[in-house]
């Protein structure tokens, strides 16, 4: 039965992190993917095949590593096809191109052409991707598994409420900023070759994928909640891209998107994998207080905490190889730094990135019981 | 002109590198010479990369010139471009298919002059031993982008001591996620925060 005095407790403790406001305890959620699948005895081929399995067992995980207040985002759906979706690239996947219990893996290839951005140029980016698609998944795949969610996803949700488990990304928007769609399709290397060889193509192009999202982005309707929507980046990370590209191609697009979903009443959860310090003081231009950057254990922490810490909160940052390769202790202490630097304000402690394949369980419940021991204000 | 190539290449500009270097050729310049103003070139993208002037979308761009470079200049010689510095031994861990680490890697260590045995991705340890074995190279260098990565490096490395290889190769890690931790953890020799540290190591190893 659904304790709602516990979920508004969970709901009032996150909506105070991120308005950076004085909590009672730190917040703890979860974020794992591959991780949820092995530590509750499943292959990867089963939790990419059976759309239940993976919130399922993610419910499961939850219950079973310790008190949390949420999750960064709800399970349920199959991973694979909104993957190739997201990433514009061909996935291999366990059970069919690789052995069942074995991760999924993005490879990396040339699908989306130079002659492509003619064709997003002549006939705008929503077509495109209609007649892209089928290069990196079969539609056969795709599209029973994007109706599948649209017809559960409100079902799962309350599957969490009902567990009072707050989810943070739970917004229907779900942007993907032109230069991660862009880069997967065409591969990192000849789409960094792009940004020097043809600027003002690609810049074009980029405009065109932005206007159609600002537009998406303005059908959203109100919702309750926490009402956050992930805004992922990867390969547009500061320590990959030069700043006088990263000015040009990545940053502004950011800011157009995060202004428009914020206008729109969503949380952005900037889910910032890879290294962003050279540019964090850039986050200062996001609207205080409305947005959540969420970094997998590779940006400078101290440098955001001094420059944008009362700007925005930070949802994070326990790194993937700490999980994989630390020990118990180990997790204890980076948790308790993380709680001293933020001085247990404007954080939100979960897995940097996703908690991985190979994270230790004893790491695994070392940082929940960490997020209460030193959490606890 | 070395000058004028060397500018050109540091400063990325693809098009007036490419023409510097065929006009070189046309003009039957030595081609070990251009070769040599072509590394100076990288060499230098190299220290701004290290002064953090250069990122790694830089050292893509760069790659993909001195690359071309090479393949104008190996048209008008016949030798591999003189005596290397060293043999290493590169491959993604089996497991992990990602490679645009340690195609980096490559670009930086061929433009340093080492005779590189690129393995491609997904490489079993047993590959790595017989590279070594075969060529005698002094280092090798694991690249793995993801968590699973850290068993195979492990793998990898125990792969050589069993084979008797280890003492006569040092091995280095590199990778988004490898850290001192994990480098224990493989009996790896080193690891590198990003490309340009392999050459670094080759470089103090060799």
């Amino acid at each position: 039965m659904e304790n709602t005095a516990l979920y508004q407790e969970r709901f009032n403790r996150i909506k105070k992190a991120i308005n950076l406001e004085p909590v009672d305890r730190v917040p703890v959620v979860y974020m794992g993917t591959a991780f949820t699948a092995r530590y509750t005895g499943i292959t990867m081929a089963e939790y990419c095949k059976n759309p239940n399995a993976s919130y399922q067992a993610q419910l499961k995980t939850m219950e079973k590593l310790g008190e949390m207040d949420g999750a960064n985002m709800a399970g349920g759906g199959r991973i694979t096809p909104l993957l190739s979706a997201m990433w514009m690239s061909k996935l291999a996947v366990p059970g069919k191109d690789l052995p069942p219990d074995s991760l999924w893996q993005v490879q990396e290839a040339e699908v989306l052409t130079k002659e492509d951005y003619d064709t997003i140029l002549e006939k705008g980016w929503g077509k495109f991707v209609k007649s892209y698609l089928p290069r990196v998944i079969s539609m056969w795949e795709f599209l029973p598994a994007m109706m599948w969610l649209k017809t559960n996803t409100k079902r799962i949700q309350k599957e969490y409420k009902k567990r009072s488990y707050v989810v943070i990304c739970d917004s229907s928007a779900m942007p993907t900023v032109p230069f991660e769609a862009l880069c997967g399709g065409r591969s990192m290397s000849q789409f960094f070759f792009d940004l020097y060889r043809t600027p003002d193509k690609v810049e074009a192009v980029m405009d065109v994928i932005l206007e159609e999202t600002l537009a998406a982005i303005d059908e959203v309707k109100p919702a309750t909640g926490i009402n956050g929507t992930w805004v992922g980046g990867w390969r547009g990370a500061s320590s990959l891209v030069a700043p006088k590209l990263w000015d040009r191609f990545v940053w502004p697009y950011y800011l157009k998107i995060v202004e428009a979903l914020v206008a729109k009443g969503v949380t952005p959860v900037m889910h910032w994998d890879q290294d962003w310090s050279r540019d964090v003081e850039r986050l200062k231009e996001l609207p205080a207080k409305k947005c959540i950057l969420n970094p997998d254990g590779m940006t400078d922490m101290v440098k955001f905490k001094k420059l944008v810490g009362d700007h925005m909160a930070m949802m994070g940052d326990i790194p993937a190889s700490l999980l994989a390769a630390g020990t118990p202790e180990d997790v204890h202490s980076y948790v308790r730094d993380q709680v001293e630097l933020f001085e247990g304000k404007g954080l939100i402690l979960c897995p940097g990135c996703d908690a991985p394949i190979n994270a230790k369980p004893e790491n695994m419940e070392a940082f929940v019981e960490a997020a209460h021991k030193y959490g606890t204000m | 002109m070395s000058e004028q190539l060397k500018k050109a290449l540091s400063d990325l500009e693809e098009e007036a590198a490419l023409k510097l270097v065929q006009e070189r050729l046309d003009a039957s310049d030595d081609p070990m010479v251009i070769l040599a103003a072509c590394r100076e070139g990288m060499s230098e993208v190299g220290e701004r990369y290290e002064a953090n002037e250069y990122y790694v979308s830089d050292l893509l761009m760069a790659g993909e010139i001195f690359k071309q470079a090479v393949a104008m200049i190996g048209t008008n010689f016949k030798t591999d471009g003189g005596p290397k510095r060293g043999t290493v031994v590169v491959g993604t861990v089996q497991g992990d298919i990602h490679d645009i680490g340690k195609d980096i890697v490559v670009s930086l260590l061929q433009a340093g002059n080492y005779n590189v045995i690129d393995l491609g991705v997904d490489v079993p340890p047993a590959k790595f031993v017989d590279a070594v074995r075969e060529s005698g190279a002094a280092v090798v260098g694991l690249s793995g982008l993801l968590t699973i990565a850290f068993d195979a490096m492990k793998d990898t490395v125990d792969a050589l001591s069993a084979a008797g290889l280890r003492s006569n190769v040092k091995v280095m890690l590199g990778g988004g996620s490898v850290t001192e931790q994990v480098r224990e953890f493989a009996g790896a020799d080193a690891l590198g925060d990003d490309a340009q540290a392999a050459v670094s190591l080759c470089n103090q190893w060799i």
